[in-house]
């Protein structure tokens, strides 16, 4: 093989070759340079290969033919491969990508490149310190001469400011790197870390003053004003090296002097790092440009990373998997987008909505943004994953916590940038700057985005994420997404039952009940997007993304497994969300939300492993019962983040209300379900936990009613007939949190009849009003009304769908009213049990106020030419009536078995009785038959008898009334349905103050604030940046070597 | 007599530190810059400096078989001649920018170049 001294030797060589051409020979000399990269790239994928695939040895390469310390020796092996080929990789594409400006500005840009990259090169293959110095002094010069290529003026002072700062951490270094040498007597770095260094008369001095000036270049908070500067104004394809490349190499560098150092200095590696990371990303919230987003992004990964670092002494042999899979997912997602926003003009994030012109360029921005976050099925999810359950088992939650808190926050920002691109205004044509070169090198790194994907999903333990059918699935209608929506629409459904028929022999009777609802139940639910023609693009990927994700969730017999499918769901249908017109703030909102639930869920689950690498979910009945109850709370709360719960719901009423037609029903009647199974998989594994004496379930039982009551409130004093049929999801779930929690076997059959009643009856009334809303043009009920006779169908699902919901008789409502009635009776819960018992008569309020006012009363004027909703969207409606009348009929036909096998977890509790079409409990039996024929039979003779008195009564014209000389301002209010039920608002409204929406509102608001005070640090000014400096250096002093004194 | 060099040095360091953090003028900085590299590069020298050897040249007077014994360490020295190098470099591109800045906004005030901040 080629000794890696000849990647030095090829970026020197072609750089001095460029010294000695003519200055016009633009096209040889770019030739030189692209050439030069590319053999660089060469001999290390060479290496890279030889190492990962054939297993040889890390090879030490001498230099002046003597033994180091006497000369200067490098290293190369699996690490250092892999970090040369990513750094001449992204400086090979960078050059492609900046083509105009090097040919504009000529052979010197071209050399100053190659020098770039070849010190950086050397930075990581050094086993000099000193060598180290000249090569990290040489990517100053060099930084400081490609930021002049960018177009932007103000590049100039960020390229003085680097070099202020340059200019005291080479002092730093120089000084550290002599007393070191004085201390040791080597300049090699493995001849000093043998020596021990902090037993060293000095010696632990000297290495602070050589590794804080390592930090110091890896952008610290908050010495890294001078990095955010050239990451603003630099060339966006310079800004992509001085992030990755320059990162990754400074990192090992600092990697390789940690062991000089040993394990004492690795947590001020973590601290400096997490201190970093946490910043940096807060302060990014507040950030509108695109590029110094990306860099405090860039900074912030770079802190990440540097934690990473300095957890090395805990994660073994998971070290470099770790590492790697950040190091990457962060090199490849944020060169891929500063190269990306080389092709958008202007600089704000709004102006990113250029990017829906092009769907290809959309796919890659999405890429990106999940490869940086760290999403399923991309490296940093993996990552995050194995970090997380090794700080876990060794008890590091504090910095776990900070960890995901901090991914969260950058999940947010980088999100609603994502919400921006979707649903901005686009700035029109002039707001691409298209060229062909470039958005080939975009594509590049969105192609090894994916590679990687399936290489970190090859070597972890877990299996690979990229080997599930479902998903699989989902990923395939990307390429599909030209077809027209209906024959997508048709592969879609056959997805869904095929996958279904495939895989229900294995279910067992819980969670067929579950896969019903979600499987052939999303396939129902897919009958109403025939409604929609053309192409209607990324719907389907979406869609079938969380169809991936439930059915995988379903089929998952690891926390692994779980986790993975739980990230898919929430992400696909996140994307489904964000498709609705007014769905921005909402999509986000419920992302964020979902996520933060997610990481709880992960915690809880690493928490749970103790460092079993896979465990299966079927023991976390056998967690120690030191974690158990936290391992509970923590999974709850993450569940009922999905089924939103009171305190947790906010981002529920919106994000269910602005959906599309089709769309609110699968994420209302489907996703919600998710949340159940969650909540049913712990219950059923974990059973009762206490904490500090507080039984765990019976907080959920309070959490349970309060929703219910909360929810149902809430809706009745809705003007919106979506946004009313949201927040009552809330109070159902509500309900079967309540069930579960009750812990006996009716209350777990009361939840199951909430997860099939909620599915076919919200499915049903999101349908029939959205359809109402597609014809009207309004969701607010007030605009509407009578409109019995025009939209009959309509009217018939929303009478069917109120009379179950709200449990009267006969319907399947009812049935789940009695069951519930017979769980509490065997239960000694007072308190919260009245609660729940007063949301029932709430909630008929609203379900009447739901049919009165849209269809009953007065007709507007406007809508008399109002159509019935169209065939495709009352289709199901009419399938879900049938349904419903027929599971009210026969129950036993659901539930039977699964009242069986639920038996087993509650031995002797006193299940149901079933014969033939009668239940019988222990307080009672129901025949759901019966009284069916009872109820029609009072029906009919009541109507006959209205008919009856009604035959005299004289019809008036509709605007046969007067206002009674009152002039009304706002025409509208004066409607009956204005304000419906104004006098309960009266008495109850303080029950409905959006309390939790304030309490969000005032955390998000705090960080924000936080944000744009903490950024001011940031004055612009060189010689401030240059205090910053050495006021962290004292800080870092102060705290370590203070700590650090035997 | 390396004391009075060391002390030197890091007088010059602080001395260089002082007046890049306080003066606005750029080229004032960079020259501040320079003292402060010369202490550096003195601090470097004297650390290498050991009592009563000779200088690292190998001939009659120092034969090699006694060389270990009787010269100073080359290899501080050898840094500092590669340091001088680098700082050369640097204070040559710092003085490019110097040059630059001033013929964009027409002067050397280090806080009048706040474009890019927060």
């Amino acid at each position: 093989m080629v000794s890696p001294l000849y990647i030095i030797a090829a970026g020197l060589g072609g750089a001095f070759l460029l010294g000695l051409i003519p200055d016009k020979w633009r096209n040889t000399a770019y030739g030189i340079t692209l050439l030069a990269l590319a053999a660089m790239a060469w001999i290390a994928g060479e290496w890279l290969y030889a190492f990962a695939m054939q297993g040889t040895a890390s090879v030490d390469v001498f230099t002046a033919g003597t033994q180091p310390p006497f000369a200067i020796n490098f290293r190369i092996g699996l690490a250092e491969a892999t970090l040369v080929l990513l750094t001449t990789m992204v400086g090979l594409h960078a050059a492609l990508h900046m083509k105009d400006t090097l040919f504009k500005q000529g052979r010197r840009a071209m050399a100053v490149l190659l020098i770039f990259i070849m010190a950086l090169c050397g930075i990581i293959f050094t086993r000099d310190l000193f060598n180290l110095f000249v090569f990290m002094e040489l990517t100053v010069i060099a930084t400081a001469g490609l930021v002049l290529l960018s177009a932007d003026s103000r590049a100039l002072g960020a390229g003085l400011k680097y070099l202020i700062v340059s200019q005291v951490m080479s002092m730093l270094l120089l000084i550290g790197i002599i007393f070191l040498y004085h201390a040791t007597g080597s300049l090699n770095i493995d001849d000093m870390a043998a020596a021990q260094v902090n037993l060293l008369q000095g010696g632990a001095m000297a290495f602070f003053l050589v590794f804080i000036a390592i930090l110091a270049e890896l952008k610290p908070f908050p010495a890294n004003g001078w990095g955010l500067d050239i990451y603003e104004s630099a060339h966006p394809a310079f800004a992509a090296i001085f992030s990755t490349a320059t990162g990754g190499a400074i990192l090992y560098a600092a990697d390789k002097l940690l062991q000089i150092g040993g394990d004492a200095w690795l947590p001020a590696a973590s601290t400096v790092g997490i201190v970093t990371f946490i910043a940096a990303n807060i302060l990014a919230l507040v950030q509108n440009n695109d590029r110094r987003l990306l860099g405090y992004s860039s900074v912030a990964q770079i802190g990440l990373l540097l934690t990473v670092v300095g957890q090395r002494d805990l994660l073994g042999n998971a070290y470099y998997y770790i590492a790697g899979g950040l190091l990457l997912a962060h090199a490849v997602s944020k060169a891929g987008l500063f190269w990306l926003s080389g092709l958008v003009a202007k600089r704000e994030l709004a102006d990113w909505a250029v990017l829906r012109s092009k769907p290809v360029m959309l796919f890659a921005f999405a890429t990106l943004l999940a490869l940086l976050i760290g999403l399923p099925p991309f490296p940093g999810f993996y990552a995050k994953w194995d970090l997380a359950h090794h700080l876990a088992a060794d008890g590091r939650l504090w910095l776990l916590g900070l960890i995901l808190f901090g991914t969260l926050v950058e999940a947010a920002y980088l999100f609603r940038w994502f919400g921006y691109v979707i649903k901005r205004e686009a700035p029109g044509e002039q707001g691409l700057c298209w060229q062909s070169g470039k958005a080939d090198v975009v594509f590049s790194a969105v192609i090894v985005a994916w590679l990687l994907a399936y290489l970190w999903g090859y070597l972890s333990g877990h299996g690979n994420l990229l080997h599930a059918i479902p998903l699989l699935f989902a990923l395939a209608f990307l390429p599909l997404d030209w077809l027209p929506a209906r024959i997508k629409n048709v592969l879609a459904i056959g997805g869904l039952l095929t996958w279904f028929y495939l895989n229900y022999p294995d279910y067992d009777p819980l969670k067929m009940i579950f896969a019903v609802v979600m499987l052939p139940g999303g396939a129902l639910l897919l009958l109403a997007s025939f409604q929609t023609g053309k192409r209607r693009i990324g719907f389907y990927p979406s869609a079938m993304l969380m169809f991936a994700g439930l059915a995988l969730l379903i089929n998952a017999q690891t926390t692994f497994d779980f986790f993975a499918a739980w990230e898919f769901l929430t992400v696909g249908s996140y994307f489904l969300i964000l498709r609705g017109k007014h769905s921005e703030p909402h999509a986000l909102s419920y992302l964020v939300f979902s996520l933060g639930g997610a990481f709880l869920i992960m915690a809880g689950f690493a928490l749970a492993a103790q460092g079993t690498p896979d465990l299966p979910l079927a023991a976390l009945s056998q967690v120690a019962a030191e974690y158990a109850p936290w391992v509970f709370a923590m999974l709850a709360i993450g569940f009922l983040t999905k089924t939103a719960a009171v305190g947790l719901h906010i981002w529920l009423p919106g994000a269910h209300a602005e959906a599309e037609t089709d769309v609110s029903p699968m994420v209302s009647g489907i996703l919600l379900k998710a949340g159940l199974f969650g909540l049913f998989m712990l219950l059923i594994t974990m059973g009762k936990q206490q904490l500090y004496g507080v039984e765990l379930t019976y907080v959920m039982l309070w959490i349970g009613a309060l929703s219910a009551l909360i929810g149902n409130l809430m809706a009745i004093f809705q003007e919106d007939a979506k946004r009313l049929l949201a927040y009552s999801s809330i109070g159902q779930m509500g309900y079967a949190v309540f069930g579960l929690a009750l812990m006996n076997q009716l209350g777990w059959i009361m939840a199951l009849m909430f997860v099939i009643n909620h599915y076919i009856y919200k499915s049903m009334l999101f349908l029939s009003v959205g359809g109402v809303a597609k014809r009207t043009g309004t969701r607010l009920m007030y605009r509407m009304g009578g409109l019995i006779t025009l939209m009959p169908l309509s009217f018939v699902a929303v009478l069917v769908g109120i009379i179950a919901m709200s449990g009267v008789p006969p319907l399947s409502g009812y049935g789940g009213r009695w069951v519930f009635y017979n769980a509490i009776m065997s239960s000694e819960y007072r308190l919260p049990m009245v609660i729940l018992f007063l949301a029932g008569p709430i909630a008929f309020l609203y379900l009447f106020r739901l049919i009165h006012t849209i269809f009953l009363g007065q007709m507007k004027d406007e809508l008399r030419k109002v159509k019935e909703a169209p065939f495709w969207i009352v289709l199901p409606q009419m399938i879900f009536v049938t349904a419903l009348i027929g599971f009210a009929l026969l129950p036993g036909l659901a539930l039977r078995k699964v009242d069986a096998y639920i038996s087993q977890f509650f031995a002797g509790d006193g299940g149901l009785h079933w014969a033939g079409l009668t239940i019988t409990s222990p307080f009672g039996y129901w025949s759901p038959v019966q009284i069916m024929i009872v109820i029609a039979v009072i029906f009919v003779t009541l109507f006959l008898w209205l008919l009856f008195v009604n035959r005299k009564a004289q019809k008036v014209k509709q605007f046969n009334i007067v206002f009674a000389a009152e002039r009304p301002y706002r025409p509208e209010t004066s409607h009956f349905a204005w304000n419906f039920f104004a006098p309960y608002r009266k008495a109850l409204g303080f029950m409905a103050v959006p309390l939790f929406e304030r309490f969000w509102g005032a955390v998000t608001e705090l960080l924000h604030s936080t944000a744009d005070i903490s950024r001011r640090v940031y004055t612009g000014n060189g010689q401030t940046y240059a205090i910053h400096l050495l006021g962290f250096v004292i800080i870092v002093y102060v705290l370590w070597m203070g700590g650090m004194k035997p | 007599m390396d004391w009075i060099a060391m002390a030197t040095g890091f007088i010059l360091i602080l001395m260089g530190l002082y007046g890049a953090l306080t003066n606005r003028n750029i080229l004032r900085m960079i020259v501040s810059f320079t003292v402060a590299n010369t202490g550096v590069n003195l601090v470097l020298v004297a650390v290498g400096y050991m009592h009563g050897r000779t200088a690292p040249i190998l001939d009659q007077a120092v034969p090699v078989a006694d060389a270990a014994r009787r010269i100073i360490d080359p290899v501080p020295q050898a840094l500092v001649l590669t340091a001088i190098v680098i700082g050369l470099g640097i204070t040559a591109m710092m003085l490019t920018y110097a040059y630059k800045l001033y013929e964009e906004k027409g002067t050397l005030d280090i806080s009048k170049f706040r474009d890019l901040k927060w």
